[in-house]
């Protein structure tokens, strides 16, 4: 059986190699012969680890294309696209709709069309009349993508959602997910697409549980650090449990499924303040590195200078979407502190100031400044040296939210080290 | 919560409604300091509840002008819906004069008893909810404020300050300003319970700066007027025994009343003005207390 993908955004490109991986002949097609093009070159467009590799062992396997015709040997067809969201975390679900009609106008008779792209309720049931002609049927499946775990999560999934109108998988669709073994669990159109925003509403709510209680230990003198290896062995909880200590969630998807929560609240009378408190607590936690800035060293030193690691808004992806590094960066240029920033790997960023500089060596931007903030937890971070930054900064401080570094040794040559989810340090002579 | 319209640059005149206060004639203070053209306009100057007020005033602004309304009776003149009347009839002049003369800049000074007294911590989103007269006054002032400011095309910003103490209170109510001028004069300082109540108490210059803050920065929106650091009415007391050079006990008494706490989350400000430093309680309490010394040496 071959298998299209069409959509090569991350979603879909990631997709595709993992079920050229599984053995299936793929065609990857995308409406960009461009894009086609510098993926054909081996030209990534997303940060994934992993994924140029899987791509370059799928070899044959997996054809690329931006040639619709090339999709008619496809009984099996996901929509894959990812879906674009407004500044006000809106989804604009025109790219489904039209790689939908491509899909309709290409399949074979009897082909499966599936919808893998981020589409909110009732969004699958509304397309099944452009689709569902020649005996093709039209189902949607949850993703579970997560940036910079994309390739492990599509070649081990811990299970398959499947949204059907009858409750029964169609068998072509059964036979390539059968391949991936893992449970396969069919529901309705509504639920299987509720489901997926219950996945990240369920992640945020763990987030925001987390960083509360983090910071109600920074204030009573407790160790966060200290209590989540308790809470992992609670069986309610988990050991896969999000219980680290962070600064609120990032990205666009869990932003863009909380505002399909409230949107579908609205209309239908549900009460949906939790989810406006998970915000607000998000934004809170947030600007914490601009608390701990602001305490000890901002409207205390005349021309303050901070270096800042990170501008993405996680380690191993290039987003920079609701990034806790640029907005302290932007803040910051913007009242006129000098801001040098390293990160290995985000997009470009823009912050109009002449106050602000992007720089290719982490010790570059430490070079004279009075403080460092890791703001994104990339694992080169991690093997850091203290004693180098110590060296390289003019002053003490230290803002390392996620305890990349080693607290003892921070300490150990002078630096003030602070973390998330335990105290403040003492202010040095104090 | 914040948007700044310029980069910084001195108001071409700041106009103080209210210049006799403790806010008021603090904030002259610190613009004569920064060399800004200011005028300041007391009550005995311009009754705003008397009859054409609105006019006198209008006459006296100007199209660039920046004005400063802190102009209010408060809760210490009275609780009472009469003290909630006047103080709406003063905000009705002041919109009546913008609607006759606008200006460039408003800054309104409020105060945090807009907020639900459940609000914890408090920020520029938390609802406005207010349990008291002097709250309720302050939300319809901000409200009608915004209206006319809205209609007449003018730059409004509302600032909503948390317990201010400093030298020059006029007021002498519950927490560090009566600790510092009672205390040392009565060698005790009472306390409501055991002080357990933790409050933000900013400093007065504090306020001032922040205001020319926003006036350089023809600020606009919403913004909380707090540390962000809250400290209990005991810590505050038992600060001003430890700095004063007179002998003063910290006395508790009888609890009346539960204990309520309230916090700030200070990050809208943080975020508009990340180089603004606050006045810590030890030290603007050392200053108060020596403020007060020279005042009473004085007289």
């Amino acid at each position: 059986m071959t298998v299209g993908f069409l959509g090569l955004s991350h979603l879909g490109l990631v997709s595709a190699a993992a079920a050229a991986a599984k053995g299936y002949d793929v065609v990857g097609f995308d409406e960009s012969a461009a894009h086609v093009e510098r993926l054909r070159r081996g030209e990534l467009t997303v940060v994934e680890p992993g994924l140029a590799e899987l791509i370059a062992a799928a070899g044959a396997r997996l054809r690329l294309t931006s040639d619709p015709g090339d999709l008619e040997t496809c009984e099996l067809l996901y929509v894959s696209v990812d879906v674009p969201t407004d500044e006000h975390d809106a989804s604009d679900p025109a790219p489904v709709e039209r790689l939908l009609l491509v899909a309709a106008e290409q399949a074979p008779a009897g082909a499966c069309v599936v919808v893998l792209s981020q589409v909110e309720p009732g969004f699958t049931r509304a397309q099944r009349g452009r689709v569902e002609r020649d005996g093709r049927v039209l189902c949607y499946q949850v993703e579970t993508l997560v940036f910079g775990r994309a390739v492990e999560r599509a070649l081990e999934p811990e299970r398959f959602i499947v949204g059907v109108a009858d409750s029964v998988i169609p068998e072509r669709l059964r036979a390539h997910l059968e391949a991936f073994g893992c449970p396969i669990l069919a529901m309705g159109y509504e639920s299987a697409e509720l489901c997926k925003i219950a996945i990240n509403a369920f992640l945020v709510s763990s987030i925001s549980t987390t960083n509360t209680l983090a910071e109600l230990s920074e204030a009573i003198g407790a160790d966060w650090a200290e209590i989540t290896p308790a809470l992992r062995l609670d069986r309610r909880i988990g050991e896969h449990a999000y219980l680290g200590a962070g600064l609120g969630f990032g990205g666009s998807n869990l932003s863009r499924d909380l505002a399909t929560i409230e949107r579908l609240a609205r209309a239908t009378g549900v009460d949906a303040g939790v989810v406006a408190a998970w915000r607000a607590h998000s934004v809170h936690r947030r600007a914490w590195p601009l608390r701990v800035l602001h305490e000890r060293l901002l409207g205390r030193t005349a021309r303050p200078r901070v270096a800042i690691w990170g501008l993405a808004y996680k380690e191993d992806t290039q987003s920079t979407r609701n990034s806790p590094g640029l907005a302290l960066a932007t803040t910051l240029a913007a009242a006129g502190t000098e801001v040098a920033a390293y990160d290995p790997e985000a997009e470009p960023v823009t912050i109009v100031s002449p106050s602000f500089r992007r720089v290719d060596d982490p010790f570059e931007a430490c070079a004279d400044a009075d403080a460092l903030v890791l703001a994104t937890p990339w694992r080169s971070f991690r093997d850091s040296e203290p004693a180098a930054i110590a060296d390289a900064l003019e002053g003490r401080l230290v803002v390392d939210p996620y305890g990349l570094l080693d607290a003892g040794r921070m300490a150990a040559v002078g630096l003030e080290h602070a973390r998330l989810g335990v105290p403040l340090p003492k202010v040095s002579g104090c | 919560m914040l948007t700044h319209a310029q980069e910084a640059a001195p108001p071409s005149r700041t106009v103080v409604l209210g210049s006799r206060g403790f806010v008021g004639s603090t904030l002259l203070a610190h613009l004569s300091q920064l060399d800004w053209p200011a005028e300041g306009i007391s009550s005995q100057a311009l009754d705003l509840t008397a009859d054409g007020a609105a006019e006198s005033l209008a006459a006296q602004l100007r199209a660039n002008d920046s004005l400063v309304f802190v102009s209010g009776l408060t809760p210490d003149r009275g609780k009472d819906a009469a003290t909630f009347e006047r103080n709406i009839r003063m905000v009705r002049a002041v919109a009546e004069a913008l609607a006759l003369q606008p200006v460039a800049h408003v800054v309104n000074i409020g105060t945090d008893a807009v907020y639900s007294d459940d609000a914890n911590p408090v920020r520029e989103s938390s609802c406005a909810s207010p349990s008291s007269l002097h709250g309720a006054m302050h939300l319809a002032r901000e409200v009608i404020l915004t209206d006319v400011c809205r209609s007449a095309g003018i730059a409004l910003v509302l600032l909503r300050p948390s317990l201010l103490y400093g030298p020059g209170d006029t007021h002498n109510g519950y927490g560090p300003n009566r600790f510092a001028r009672n205390g040392p004069a009565e060698g005790k300082i009472g306390l409501f319970g055991e002080g357990e109540e933790q409050r933000d108490h900013v400093f007065i210059e504090d306020v001032a700066r922040l205001i020319s803050a926003v006036l350089e920065r023809g600020s606009t929106g919403v913004v909380n007027v707090a540390t962000g650091t809250a400290a209990s009415f005991r810590e505050a007391a038992e600060l001003v025994a430890e700095l004063s050079p007179a002998e003063i006990a910290v006395e508790g008494t009888p609890r009346a009343n539960p204990v309520t706490h309230r916090h700030f989350d200070i990050a809208a400000t943080r975020e508009a003005f990340p180089g603004f430093g606050w006045t810590p309680l030890r030290d603007g309490l050392e200053r108060t207390l020596a403020a007060d010394a020279g005042s009473a040496a004085r007289a």
